[in-house]
């Protein structure tokens, strides 16, 4: 089942973090992002990033995985310097020419920016190195669980989440053989302008359409033959359960936003 | 000499890179000669089907080289397309990739991108459909209101319909029943026969292999590890039964039997042949 967890961008391991309850790590990480909202000052933020990297190590991710989630980025981070850079003001002047200056206030403050969003994106893209996209949505299945008192039907919405997250892979392979069929009939994908390109795409799309159809007619055969009736009475196979390590998680991230809060009180908030 | 299909120390790597990386296929070197009909066989996961994508180009090694007809399959885009008409590939369950509103027009698919005048692109559809045993009143109909078996018919004619110098079919006979299997197989010897093209054949079935294939080609885990006559091949059943094969069940019957000490030959790959040499030898022993 390699190529089913291959989708989204789980790094298989069996690190702590790995192997936390999805739903601690979840809302864990929600509350993460707000503290690095809070942070006001760089003794604050700087906290955060230490939270950061200690993260980083006891995942195991490489290095190499996480700088490719920043890459992405980069556009929005260097667009955000700038406008830092000219558009805040304040503090001693470093560099004036014409309308333009650069000031004390406005490099920290694009400073501060620029951390935090890298702050923000590790963290995030964390949860999702270490979650696979199935334990992520049974997770939140769970969480939002008592909104069944409002008849919303949470577990229908989560199985077809589920479902759609599983098939992405089985489509990808699916698009995959398909092209590979028509190429070796000759079909040329990659050359020629828009339209010709759009009609090259029909050898594809049909028998991708007519295949999804069965599948789906299949799968929900398949469901009802095994007594599938929707999330009542519905038991599971594989139990999230709250260990120890989830709680001295719950501790440690309770300390950061204890620490971050006590650095803003103590020290001048720059932002 | 040049052969229709040549593999130098080929290697590939699925997700090369990542930690799933796998080596599909190590270090092939495999030669195949004009007018050959080679089987391969293997157990399930052993690179079969990798190996024959690389034959035309869909998959380009991570190390080594692919000559097709003399010419290296390097990056030249006219090379690579030239190669996809030169070796004709039919995947496993080719009946997924129908979409054409009629079945003449998808076997036409391949004709029609090879750029063929369109009476000779008529006459080819008429001709292969024939071949494969599609009733011409079919050929109207839509692909998706076709059997499974007849399915499979047309899209194996629009492999075909592109007269490939080099045909290469990953299990044709899969899911069929036995008689529409032993058509499908009658049909690539007899096509064969016919144009002496050469032809690949890849399946799981010893007892298929054996019955028209000059020489096979047993696949384990990304290697070859067999390549030679099918007589010299199933000579070494205990080899292959460690790699997940077996000879075919009547050949299993002649060695025990030639084991318990009666002198029949090994060689025998169908009922049919098994049958008659046993009739003889009852016949010898105690004559009716
Ligand atoms: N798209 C892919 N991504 C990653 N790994 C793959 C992919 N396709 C095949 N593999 C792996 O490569 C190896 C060889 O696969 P291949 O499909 O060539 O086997 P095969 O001999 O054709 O098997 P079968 O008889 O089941 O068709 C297998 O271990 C398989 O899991
Ligand atoms: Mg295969």
């Amino acid at each position: 089942m390699i190529r089913d967890i291959t989708f989204g961008q789980y790094y298989p391991g069996k690190s702590v973090l790995h192997r936390m309850d999805p739903r601690m790590k979840l809302v864990l990480t929600f509350a993460m992002i707000v503290a690095v909202f809070i942070c006001h000052n760089f003794y604050a933020l700087a906290l955060m990033v230490v939270f950061a990297v200690s993260a980083v190590l006891l995942s195991r991710v490489p290095l190499r995985m996480i700088l490719k989630s920043i890459k992405p980025i980069l556009i929005i981070l260097a667009f955000t310097a700038v406008l830092n850079i000219f558009y805040t003001k304040g503090g001693a002047t470093y560099f004036e020419w014409w309308k333009i200056s650069v000031t004390e206030k406005g490099v920290n403050t694009a400073i501060f920016t620029v951390i935090r969003i890298i702050v923000l994106v590790v963290i995030s893209s964390l949860l999702t190195y270490t979650t696979t996209p199935t334990m992520l949505t049974d997770a939140i299945e769970r969480l939002l669980s008592p909104l069944k008192i409002f008849h919303i039907k949470v577990h229908t919405l989560a199985m077809m989440m589920t479902l759609a997250l599983r098939f992405i892979p089985t489509l990808i392979e699916e698009i995959e053989r398909i092209m590979n069929a028509q190429k070796a009939r000759g079909a040329d994908l990659e050359s020629g302008g828009l339209i010709h390109r759009a009609k090259a795409l029909v050898p594809i799309f049909i028998p991708l359409m007519v295949s999804s159809f069965r599948r789906a007619y299949e799968l929900a055969f398949a469901m009802t033959c095994r007594c599938y009736t929707g999330g009542n009475g519905r038991t599971r196979m594989k139990q999230m359960k709250l260990r120890a390590a989830d709680f001295i998680a719950l501790l440690l991230c309770l300390a950061v936003i204890a620490g971050i809060i006590v650095l803003n009180i103590f020290f001048t908030r720059i932002i | 000499m040049t052969y229709p299909v040549e593999l130098r120390n080929v290697s590939f790597y699925y997700s090369a890179g990542t930690p799933i990386q796998v080596a599909a296929l190590k270090n092939i070197n495999l030669k195949i000669g004009r007018g050959e009909l080679v089987g391969i066989i293997g157990h399930t996961g052993s690179g079969k089907s990798t190996l024959i994508s690389h034959f035309n180009g869909l998959l380009r090694p991570s190390e080594g080289s692919v000559i097709i007809d003399g010419e290296d399959l390097g990056n030249d885009k006219e090379t690579l397309r030239a190669a996809r008409f030169k070796v004709g590939l039919c995947f496993q369950y080719p009946e997924a990739q129908l979409f054409e509103e009629t079945v003449a027009g998808d076997i036409a698919f391949g004709p029609k991108n090879m750029k063929l005048p369109n009476d000779e692109i008529q006459s080819r559809v008429l001709k292969a459909a024939e071949f494969v045993g599609l009733r011409p009143e079919l050929l109207d109909k839509s692909p998706f209101d076709l059997s499974g078996g007849e399915k499979r018919r047309a899209a194996i004619a629009g492999v075909m319909a592109m007269e490939p110098e080099v045909l290469v079919l990953d299990e044709p006979a899969a899911g069929l029943d036995p008689g529409g299997k032993n058509e499908i197989l009658a049909m690539i010897t007899e096509y064969r026969k016919r144009t002496g093209c050469t032809a690949v054949l890849v399946s799981h079935s010893m007892e298929d292999i054996a019955n028209i294939a000059d020489r096979v080609i047993v696949m384990n885990g990304g290697t070859i590890a067999m390549d030679g006559t099918v007589n010299e091949i199933f000579s070494r059943s205990a080899e292959l039964k460690n790699m997940g094969l077996n000879v075919p069940e009547i050949t299993r019957i002649f060695i025990r039997l030639r084991e318990l000490g009666y002198d029949v030959p090994t060689d025998v790959y169908s009922v049919e042949k098994g049958a008659e040499i046993l009739r003889e030898i009852i016949g010898r022993r105690s004559p009716l």
